[in-house]
């Protein structure tokens, strides 16, 4: 069995998941789950829909040059079973694996840097412009409360006519 | 799902273009008839100059759907429509040119002809 990868959101689908749909030009487009059909059949485009691995590597979200993803390869034709081989494979992934995953969580790393600097400057002249909300400003402690004494106001107000039935 | 009164597209050469479903041989108390089977259909639409006319009675065997299609190793096929392919009382196709995608179920289903004339299997 082969692991496919979703046309949407390029996951990988194992076997028994998803839907396959065939155009009548014969081209084929599987999806992992129905919310990846259901985007399909709404005509959205994978690079524009924020969630999909389409377009976190087009906004550089996620690593996308790395000599760990040249290893990944499909092959059409089977290749005759090697126990060796098949042994070797199965321990050079797990070791690959490990490796693209902690460049990825480097490249991840990189990216938020600058952005946490930035937020830290924000929130200072964030504080510094508005501390007023917090402490009130010098003029007012200090200037001497006058005008708290109540002053009476003469005040009037004109009947209200009541309508008669 | 391909019941009476359903229009179907026609996937081959033999002169018709759109047929109409009006029985579906061997279903018996089934309501739907899916990819292989054959139904009995009227020719709603023809190519001019054909020997296939309008409001012909052919048999047609269908090899595409909208409705999924589900197979034992859990994948499921949808295609883009319903179509069938005109055949005679023996199962051979009245034309010789198959169009589009057709299922590896019809193999099974001794259209052998019909899976050899198509561009691609799936």
């Amino acid at each position: 069995m082969r692991l496919e990868k979703c046309w949407f959101c390029s996951s990988t689908i194992y076997p028994g998941h998803g839907i396959q749909f065939v155009r009548n030009d014969a081209k084929i487009f599987r999806f992992c789950r129905s919310k990846c059909h259901k985007n399909f059949k709404m005509k959205r485009n994978p690079r524009k829909v924020k969630w999909t691995k389409a377009y976190r590597l087009l906004h550089g979200k996620d690593m996308t040059k790395d000599s760990t993803f040249e290893l990944e390869r499909k092959r059409n034709r089977p290749e005759r079973y090697d126990r060796n081989v098949t042994e070797k494979t199965l321990q050079a992934i797990k070791k690959i694996d490990k490796i693209r995953v902690a460049r990825e969580a480097r490249h991840h790393a990189m990216r938020f840097k600058g952005k946490k600097a930035m937020e830290h400057r924000a929130a200072i002249t964030e504080l510094e412009k508005s501390i007023d909300l917090v402490k009130a400003p010098a003029p007012l402690l200090q200037a001497p409360q006058e005008d708290t004494a109540k002053l009476k106001v003469k005040v009037s107000q004109p009947e209200a006519e009541f309508m008669e039935e | 799902m391909i019941q009476p009164q359903t229009l179907l597209n026609v996937a081959d050469n033999s002169g018709a273009r759109e047929l109409m479903c009006i029985r579906i041989i061997g279903a018996g108390n089934y309501r739907y008839a899916h990819i292989g089977d054959v139904i009995v259909a009227v020719i709603k639409e023809a190519v001019p100059n054909m020997p296939l006319e309008r409001s012909e009675v052919i048999r047609a065997v269908i090899v595409r759907t909208c409705k999924e299609l589900k197979r034992d190793n859990g994948i499921i096929i949808r295609y883009d429509d319903n179509a069938a392919v005109v055949i005679d009382q023996e199962g051979n196709p009245k034309g010789t040119r198959v169009f589009g995608a057709i299922a590896r179920e019809l193999r099974q289903l001794n259209f052998t002809k019909i899976v050899s004339l198509a561009p691609e299997v799936l």
